[in-house]
């Protein structure tokens, strides 16, 4: 086979590589449509139906995203970090409260006599596949916090976007 | 000769068929944890890992099935080698930030760590399989 038949036969398995790979890249996405419809738009809980909002007592938190995180982040909002101890320890959100999930029965009544009911709470954990900021919302909503929102990207979303992190990982 | 490259080929096709069939399969059953596994590498922004790990499963089981099929193997041998390599420059990316993860190579989030240098050796081989399979299948019309 003469070089330049090489060249034009490598050409066309290589056209013909990138097409299977583009049908198949398709096949996946068009199957995960919908887990990447919620992570593209950040609205995983927009099922929520608005009358929740109301002051009267909210029945599910709603969520909130990394630009209003940031402004929030500080005076305006404590961070409640639902991830373990050990998770927290190496690395969490500038100010956040650890409140691991799982130890929510023995910390709430010490949280409670710390923060007021009025204060808003963003909750969060490490991410879209984690629930447990979600479950703990729901449980501080239970306990009478009025004003519980759980954000979803948590701090994978905030670590990615370079955004400085407190605890001991570099 | 003749007889060795036949087995050369057919063997290094199955064999490299079934590891990328595998690698896809598992991962394309676990979209979210798999994400989780290319966030550890910190290369791509949040969302990118999602759309990587929903649509390079596919990928490889597309490239797998075609090998283990003997149909297309060309393209298919081409793909795997274009996906070795990308987690070849992954993975060396890994050591030299020193970053302790595991490779995702298979199961995501899984039980069994492999080290990303482990790992990077790993993918050697399978460049080294696919060489073959390209380098055997040379008077096929494949």
């Amino acid at each position: 086979m003469s070089k330049e038949r090489n060249i034009k036969a490598l050409w066309r398995n290589l056209q013909m590589a990138l097409l299977i790979a583009g049908l198949a890249s398709a096949i996946g996405l068009a199957v995960n449509s919908r887990l990447l419809w919620r992570v593209l738009t950040g609205r995983t809980l927009s099922e929520v139906p608005a009358t929740v909002s109301e002051p009267t007592g909210t029945a599910l938190p709603l969520p909130v995203e990394l630009d209003e995180v940031r402004e929030l982040q500080g005076d305006a909002a404590l961070l409640i970090d639902a991830r373990s101890r050990e998770a927290f320890a190496e690395g969490h959100l500038p100010g956040a409260r650890s409140l691991p999930w799982g130890e929510f029965e023995q910390l709430s009544a010490s949280l409670q006599a710390e923060v007021s009911f009025k204060a808003p709470l963003i909750v969060y954990c490490s991410g879209y596949d984690c629930n447990d900021s979600f479950l703990l919302a729901e449980r501080l909503l239970a306990a009478g916090y009025r004003q519980v929102r759980v954000f979803e990207g948590g701090f994978p979303e905030w670590r990615d976007a370079g955004l400085p992190v407190a605890g001991t990982q570099p | 000769m003749i007889l060795s490259r036949d087995a050369l080929y057919h063997g290094s096709r199955l064999l490299l068929g079934t590891i990328f069939c595998y690698a896809g399969l598992v991962k394309a059953l676990d979209v979210v944890a798999f994400a989780g596994s290319v966030a550890n590498y910190q290369l791509l922004p949040y969302q990118l890992n999602f759309l990587v790990a929903a649509a390079l499963p596919y990928v490889e089981l597309a490239a797998g099935g075609l090998l283990l099929a003997g149909r297309g193997v060309r393209p298919a041998v081409l793909l795997v080698a274009g996906m070795n390599g990308v987690f070849m420059v992954a993975l060396l990316s890994v050591i030299l930030r020193g970053l302790d993860i595991d490779c995702g190579c298979f199961r995501p989030g899984g039980e069994g760590h492999t080290s990303a240098l482990a790992a990077l050796l790993r993918d050697a081989g399978l460049m080294l399989l696919a060489a073959a399979i390209w380098f055997s299948a040379d008077r096929r019309k494949v």
